[in-house]
């Protein structure tokens, strides 16, 4: 069972106040929903979590134990920022087998790219896609496995419908498997997920 | 960080115009000085000497957005500085693989170019020397520069400006023969301080 929480939380970026006082559990098999207006400071909550950002005040803990000083902690979580990370002049394929050797594991692509019916543009420039088609080859990364933490930024955006319930499936799947998820979100989703904070 | 090695190579290997535009780009400066200085074959010997350090800079620095920038712009170095946990172990896979890209073609070429210079066999060899020592320090030099100006975006300028004066030790004592030993020092010097200031250019970076 693992628990990631937060003990008054509050970040400074210069002068602004981005976050504050920001207190939330969260255990195996539960879903967090990060809601806020644009710029309340969900992106930076989730790069406080993938300590990327390590000067704030107050607590992120996992297990009882700072997130700073477990050295594990970077390899437990997949961070899906709002950036694809695809290389816009390679085909799909390439990009995903870089990530192949990022990630450490092989991956069945065009089986998995399936479901989203994507497997036709595997030999196609990433540039030339939609930015619907990019969000969702930017979100396959969530197949690799070993991964106890989703940390998903904004991950709704440009999907259609069908796209949309396949990653609440996925999510919901991931939950059952007692994974921890938290995403943020400025619109309101189709589903209710375990728990909700505004910042 | 030998994923982030296979990794980059397999970048670099995939996007191949990126490798030979570099090689080719050095080519074209060094032909450069028979057409701006006579074909007088004394001339030109003394000019490659020099010509060729600017020519390395040069090739280092347009490819100075490729290092950390690339990967910044697209959302990757998230995923490389996750996986990297020691930050030192991550930048000297960087250094490894920008001077086995970008600088080891140069060096494959220059014999068969000092040969058209009408270097001899040892003139060729000290030039040769020179540069292998000395490219390891500008490479250093560049990673820093890359990692410093991470935020701002399509800085080619900036970056030429800032690294242009740090290459002048370089270039000057690079064209004298037979100074390998301070262009080592030279090299170990900007490693020592360059793997501290792309650190923490990386850390500020993540804020």
């Amino acid at each position: 069972m693992n628990e990631l929480k937060t003990e008054n939380l509050s970040c400074k970026r210069g002068e602004n106040v981005v976050l504050n006082n920001i207190n939330f559990s969260i255990k195996s098999g539960e879903t967090l929903v990060v809601k806020g207006r644009n710029g309340s400071g969900k992106t930076t909550l989730l790069r406080i979590l993938s300590n990327f950002i390590t000067s704030y005040d107050g607590k992120a803990l996992f297990n009882d134990i700072s997130i700073l000083e477990d050295n594990l902690y970077n390899s437990k979580f997949n961070l899906i920022g709002q950036k694809n990370s695809l290389k816009e002049n390679l085909s799909i394929k390439k990009n995903l087998e870089l990530w192949d050797i990022l990630f450490n594991e092989v991956l069945d692509h065009e089986k998995l790219l399936e479901h989203n019916n994507l497997h036709h543009f595997i030999n196609r420039d990433a540039g030339s896609l939609s930015d619907g088609q990019k969000k969702c080859i930017s979100l396959h990364r969530l197949n690799y496995k070993k991964y106890d933490l989703w940390f998903l930024d904004e991950p709704f955006v440009y999907l259609d419908e069908v796209n949309t319930h396949l990653l609440i499936e996925k999510i919901n799947q991931f939950n059952e498997n007692m994974g921890i998820v938290i995403l943020t979100s400025n619109i309101s989703l189709p589903k209710n997920f375990h728990k909700e904070i505004n910042i | 960080m030998s994923n982030l090695i296979k990794r980059d190579l397999l970048l670099s290997f995939y996007s191949s115009a990126n490798f030979f535009f570099t090689v080719s780009f050095f080519i074209l400066v060094l032909i450069l000085i028979p057409f701006a200085f006579g074909t007088q074959t004394d001339q030109l010997k003394n000019l490659f000497k020099g010509v060729v350090w600017i020519a390395l800079a040069l090739s280092i620095i347009i490819t100075v957005d490729r290092i950390f920038n690339a990967d910044y712009e697209d959302g990757n170095l998230d995923i490389i500085m996750q996986k990297n946990k020691t930050i030192e172990y991550l930048i000297i896979s960087k250094y490894i693989t920008h001077w086995f890209i970008y600088c080891l073609p140069l060096l494959v070429i220059l014999p068969i170019l000092s040969f058209l210079f009408y270097l001899d066999y040892s003139e060729t060899i000290q030039i040769f020397i020179n540069l292998f020592i000395g490219s390891f320090g500008m490479v250093f030099i560049a990673n820093f520069v890359s990692a410093l100006t991470l935020g701002a975006r399509r800085t080619i300028f900036l970056k030429a400006i800032i690294m242009i004066p740090l290459f002048v030790p370089f270039i000057i004592f690079g064209s004298d023969a037979g100074s390998w030993p301070i262009l080592l020092a030279l090299s170990m010097l900007s490693f020592v301080i360059s793997i501290y200031v792309t650190a923490y250019g990386l850390r500020l970076y993540g804020e």
